[in-house]
């Protein structure tokens, strides 16, 4: 037995394109339902764990799919905005709290969050280097933003324009990176987060610039009287905020018309959810109200749908490679007569012959297990990206 | 359809988040509280007594209104389980930097109807956004004791829903610093009988609430208590008495000697009227705003 191993690991080291070909097609076709079933697994495991952590989210009319997604997996899908005072208006029905979320900019192709300080408590994130948002033009970036960046605290970001030929559109932001979150697994990791000021500041509705009223050139300011002071557009405005600037920096307008894109709301308890769901249902609430795993639900009950498909697809296939590896092995016989009549002419038994070609097969299968097995521990890193790619 | 009844409130039941207003502090050690000025400050100290644990991080020499926190302060506000604010845009810092809004509380919330609008500083324009003004809302709010008593009322209320087993003793405290605020009510009443339809010269533009509640014409320039005006500001003070003939004016503190010999020299009298919006180096909110009026009521009786 020792020596027809022996002969079948001579033989396949001696056929090495052939054999390595069939170990890493075998594996392939062993690793893809099982990976498939693993994503998908760990993808509605993900998706609805962040979904269940979210009780309520309240969005202006339209697609709650897209709501939901922008909201808690911040994929910036273009939905309607809804106005700051939204806020207290559900402050009023007094059943909880409210979390806003602007996401809508990006920086470096990573989602800007805008929100404020109870996020980070309402999904339990942690600071791991640096410390938490303090002044407006801040940010504090997801790990996995830090990891592929290679950003750390005192780095900048800046926010990219909305479109590239709008040349007196939302004009970029310097902010400055002071936190790294912690890993969390979640889309969390992927965003770079920043109080709602900068998102306004980054859309143009608030800005720092130089004090009017120290400034005598001309060339900037136009005309000037009692109550009134023109500036040209040549007046500097800061594309970046540090302390010194702070409080130069203002917002124009009513803020309780400034745009948000959805509202977390969380409830008190039972009762108080149960109670502003029955404010929406009378209409008393008239932005869109979600309960977020409900709309993930029917996500996720088209995956299943393509699952069975898929798994369908890969049991053909496995039949068909079977097929394949038979007729490979039989192909394989017939090229080796030579070989095998040699092998009676000098004493070798048939069962010996048949146990040689028995180990071969056995190697290159175990080594077929091996490839799917080490694709299988690999398939978790995707989960995130398969996700983003395929699910929403 | 029964089955995603029961889905939905299954749901619910597993992600209602608990309040982070609850949620923040231990019961064993103190609630601690945040306010943005020195009114605040006693009307939480007075009611929440050592229920609480409060936090003025502000330095003394300092107007609370236009104080900027550094890290260090800003720290304390975002680890405070609540956030007294003023409202009325008081505090323009809390604007620009980064607070659980869940913990923070307008104290004057249910008077904003009342708010008295501004257009100090002017207006600018530039670029396409046209022209704009980047004054808001007169702020000393407390000045008016009836406001001030709804403040303390808010501070009350907030303090109650998260220590609603100190009932008693919130309300008794509170109780006791309503007699306190509606005797000043009373006592400013009164001398604004004394005022009558005088006009009144305020250094600065802090009066506003006080007039209206106590209806007095208070016109205010921008006089710094310890700067000598310029020529202008001399010349605007001048135009304004010309317009509101006074001979009374309002001082925040003690103006320089020399600018009180040009005010004398013009027949006008100081009245140091504190607003107390930071922490006074003796005596307390009561205290300063009783010898505010005192103050008043001895100039008018001369």
């Amino acid at each position: 037995m020792k020596q027809s191993f022996y002969l079948a690991i001579k033989y396949l080291q001696f056929h090495r394109v052939r054999t390595l070909i069939l170990v890493c097609s075998i594996g392939l076709i062993l690793y893809l339902p099982a990976g498939l079933q693993k994503l998908i697994t760990e993808s509605e495991t993900q998706m609805l764990g962040r979904a269940e952590a979210t009780p309520i989210i309240v969005g202006a009319k339209g697609n709650s799919t897209d709501l939901v997604i922008n909201t808690l997996y911040f994929e910036q899908t273009k939905i309607d905005e809804l106005a700051l005072k939204t806020l207290d208006i559900l402050a009023e029905t007094k059943f909880g709290y409210s979390i806003p979320i602007i996401s809508i900019f990006n920086a470096r192709g990573f989602p800007i969050i805008g929100t404020n300080l109870d996020y980070f408590n309402f999904r339990n994130l942690s600071i791991q280097e640096g410390r938490n948002l303090q002044y407006v033009g801040e940010c504090v970036v997801g790990h996995s933003v830090a990891e592929k960046l290679g950003l750390s605290p005192g780095d900048s970001l800046i926010s990219s324009p909305e479109n590239y030929l709008d040349l007196a559109g939302v004009y970029p932001l310097q902010m400055t990176i002071v936190g790294i979150l912690e890993p969390a697994n979640t889309s969390d990791d992927i965003a770079v987060f920043t109080d709602m000021k900068t998102n306004w500041i980054i859309m143009g509705l608030g800005h720092g610039h130089q004090d009017l009223k120290n400034v005598n050139d001309p060339n900037l300011v136009l005309d000037r009287d009692s109550s009134n002071v023109t500036a040209s557009t040549k007046l500097y405005i800061f594309n970046k905020i540090d302390g010194r600037d702070m409080g130069s920096f203002h917002f124009h307008g009513d803020m309780n018309n400034y745009p948000i894109t959805s509202i977390l709301f969380v409830p008190d308890n039972h009762k108080s959810a149960t109670l502003f769901r029955g404010r929406f249902e009378s209409g008393e609430i008239n932005e869109q109200v979600v309960v977020p795993s409900i709309v993930v639900e029917n996500i996720l009950q088209n995956i299943f749908r393509i699952k069975q498909i898929f798994n369908t697809v890969f049991i053909l296939v496995g039949v068909a490679t079977l097929f394949i590896l038979g007729l490979i092995v039989i192909l394989t016989l017939r090229l080796r007569k030579n070989e095998l009549n040699t092998m009676f002419t000098i004493g070798s038994s048939l069962n010996k012959t048949v146990e040689i070609i028995g180990f071969e097969l056995l190697i290159i299968v175990s080594f077929s297990v091996v490839v799917a097995f080490i694709l299988y521990s690999f398939t978790g890193i995707f989960v995130e990206d398969f996700i983003r790619q395929f699910i929403i | 359809m029964r089955n995603s009844i029961i889905f939905f409130t299954l749901i619910l039941l597993v992600s209602c988040g608990t309040d982070p207003k609850t949620q923040q502090y231990n019961q064993s050690e103190k609630l601690q509280v945040a306010v943005v000025n020195y009114p605040l400050y006693y009307f939480a100290q007075k009611i929440g007594g050592d229920l609480i644990q409060l936090e003025f991080p502000i330095p003394g020499d300092i107007d609370p209104a236009y104080w900027i926190p550094g890290d260090k302060a800003l720290t304390a506000y975002q680890s405070a389980d609540i956030i007294l604010s003023n409202g009325a845009d008081y505090a323009k810092w809390m604007k620009n930097v980064s607070l659980p809004a869940s913990r923070i509380h307008n104290t004057s919330g249910a008077i904003e109807e009342k708010y008295i609008k501004l257009r100090e500083s002017g207006s600018h324009s530039h670029g396409p956004d046209g022209e704009h003004e980047h004054a808001g809302y007169a702020f000393t709010t407390w000045l008016d004791f009836k406001i001030a008593l709804t403040q303390a009322k808010a501070v009350k209320d907030i303090l109650l829903n998260k220590l609603p087993e100190n009932k008693n003793e919130l309300d008794e405290n509170y109780n006791s610093l309503k007699t306190e605020l509606l005797l000043l009510n009373e006592l400013m009443t009164k001398a604004s009988d004394l005022i009558g339809d005088q006009f009144i010269i305020g250094s600065h533009p802090v009066y506003q609430y006080l007039a209206q509640a106590y209806d007095l014409h208070i016109h205010s320039v921008h006089f710094e208590p310890n700067e000598m005006p310029s020529e202008n500001q001399w010349i605007e003070f001048d135009q304004l008495l010309e317009k509101y003939p006074s001979g009374i004016m309002l001082w925040e503190d003690n103006p320089l000697p020399e600018v009180k010999e040009i005010l004398n020299s013009k027949g006008i009298q100081i009245i140091v009227f504190n607003p107390c919006g930071n922490k006074p180096e003796s005596g307390s909110f009561i205290e300063i705003m009783n010898m505010n009026i005192k103050t008043l009521e001895n100039i008018l009786n001369q």
